[in-house]
């Protein structure tokens, strides 16, 4: 375990080389949020209801931030893996005494939690100014680690899809679908709650909702109840994805052939 | 009539080029169209839900959803090298450019060829056909829309990108710009009040990408058409100047490079 917290922590360290750099990245996530909330602001005075769903415009814009600070923040984790398979540098990773898999997982982690705190933090100043106050800050405990189980469930699809690279020339497509489903199936533009019953009940039951929908409805109404049955359905799609990826990963290297250097 | 004939030779050969894997050309251009129909399936759930939004409807959104995407295809087909042009200042590579008889910023912009933008533009076609308002006369004002809106677009990347003359790297503005850009363009123009509108029609001219070219094709009116030329001259003469002051201050280490 030892070795793969010194890779998170090189990469943070890395990271934190460039404050700068990592700021006007989060600054992206301003003009999402300014219309996310021009969005929910006209579509409440419309529908003339202060609440739809259990959620106000302000409970709606920290759903969205959190949402987006999830989804901003991941690293283009199958770009990285697909380019060490294309560009042969896989071939210098697999000689090292560790995981190729771990690896990538150590070091997407740290580069992800850094650029999370900043999205958050740049895109909640906003939103404070525009709604108001963030929800109960007893509830982000429990957040913190469900935001932890999305990542890690994103890691799981984003290395699968990297891998494919295996096979396929390019990976771009996979890519841009496993977004898209992800903007649908997880919640990031409309909340669930929005989705009439039949989607949500699909949507639910894919792993896309418990990687942005999940934390993020949780961190506007936090319970015990929530916050278990979130965790739980990470968990298994996690154990579920993570022995296909195993599997994956073992196929692939059978693919693989390095020619000296 | 001559710089017509060189644009089209490089794009021939851009085109040649991207087809050369033809797997991967076709992986992209279908992979993009279903990337934009899923998205858009939001719009049809949000919709759904809601109804309008200030009068703003479904129909309205493919329209300028569409116009976007075939703006946006059309840019990364055509000028691929407008998303990277602020790259090429500052790692040098205008030299190769510069050093060859034709003009910088065209031959420079033309040098690449995006697949994907081959659906993005097939896609806007799709979802105006979507939209129920597809007649011949709608789809010879969707095409006139779509390259005002896409000479604005790329205007706009070439004033961005080019503040890299000036700044060095301006990664994260540019990133930040596009997306701004892109994001305004397919969202309602009725969520805004008189301030933003301004914004959205000179500092960031997402209305000229989408809403307005959109409500050309769903009408027409004179008007509307002179805005969208008006508003296309004046953001491409604004960026060709702004990128020949930037050309004044450009300097390189010189380095010799091949472009394949």
């Amino acid at each position: 375990m030892q070795k793969y917290f010194a890779i998170f922590k090189v990469t943070l360290l890395n990271n934190l080389a460039y404050p700068a750099e990592l700021l006007g990245r989060s600054l992206m996530i301003l003009p999402f949020m300014w219309i996310f909330h021009q969005l929910w602001r006209v579509t409440f005075a419309a529908a003339g209801q202060e609440s739809i769903n259990g959620l106000t415009v302000a409970s709606t814009l920290w759903y969205l931030l959190l949402a987006e600070t999830i989804e901003l923040s991941r690293p283009r984790l199958g770009y990285a893996i697909s380019d060490a398979v294309k560009d042969g540098s896989i071939a210098y990773l697999l000689t090292k005494p560790y995981d190729f898999l771990l690896y990538h997982y150590s070091s997407a982690l740290s580069e992800t939690l850094l650029k999370g705190i900043f999205n958050f933090l740049v895109g909640g100043a906003l939103v404070w100014f525009l709604v108001g106050a963030p929800p109960n800050p007893l509830g982000w405990l429990p957040v913190a680690i469900t935001v932890l189980g999305a990542w890690t469930l994103n890691f799981c699809i984003s290395a699968l899809i990297g891998l494919s690279a295996f096979v396929v020339e390019d990976i771009s497509a996979f890519q841009w679908v496993y977004q898209k489903l992800a903007f649908i199936f997880g919640g990031l533009l409309i909340p669930l709650d929005f989705y009439p019953a039949w989607l949500q009940n699909i949507a639910r039951a894919l792993p896309f909702s418990s990687i942005l929908y999940g934390p993020a409805r949780l961190f506007v109404e936090p319970s015990l109840s929530a916050f278990l049955s979130t965790l739980g359905m990470q968990l298994g799609w996690i154990f579920a994805l993570s022995l296909v990826l195993a599997f994956a990963y073992r196929r692939s290297l059978a693919y693989l052939t390095i020619n000296g250097g | 009539m001559n710089t017509l004939k060189f644009l089209l030779a490089l794009w021939k050969a851009n085109l040649q080029s991207v087809m050369e894997y033809r797997a991967s050309f076709l992986t992209q251009m279908l992979g993009m169209i279903l990337n934009n129909s899923i998205y858009f399936l939001v719009w049809v759930i949000f919709f759904e839900r809601f109804d309008n939004v200030n009068g703003w409807g479904i129909g309205d959104m493919y329209v300028t959803f569409g116009i976007a995407a075939s703006a946006f295809g059309l840019v990364s087909l055509l000028f691929g090298n407008t998303f990277n042009l602020g790259d090429i200042i500052t790692r040098g590579r205008l030299d190769y450019y510069l050093s060859l008889p034709k003009p910088v910023l065209l031959h420079a912009l033309a040098s690449r060829s995006t697949a994907s933008g081959l659906g993005d533009f097939a896609y806007g076609y799709l979802s105006l056909a979507a939209s129920g308002l597809m007649t011949p006369q709608s789809a010879l004002r969707f095409t006139l829309a779509t390259l005002l809106a896409a000479v604005v677009f790329a205007s706009f990347l070439i004033l961005v990108q080019s503040l890299a003359f000036w700044m060095g790297s301006s990664n994260s503005l540019v990133n930040i710009a596009t997306n701004a850009m892109i994001t305004f363009a397919i969202y309602p123009i009725t969520l805004f009040d008189n301030t933003a509108k301004v914004i959205l029609f000179t500092l960031i001219p997402a209305a000229l990408m989408g809403a307005l070219p959109a409500s050309f094709t769903i009408s027409f009116q004179w008007q509307t058409l002179g805005q969208l030329f008006l508003g296309a001259v004046l953001f491409l003469g604004l960026a060709i100047l702004v990128f020949q002051a930037g050309l004044r201050r450009y300097e390189s280490g010189s380095g010799i490079q091949v472009e394949v």
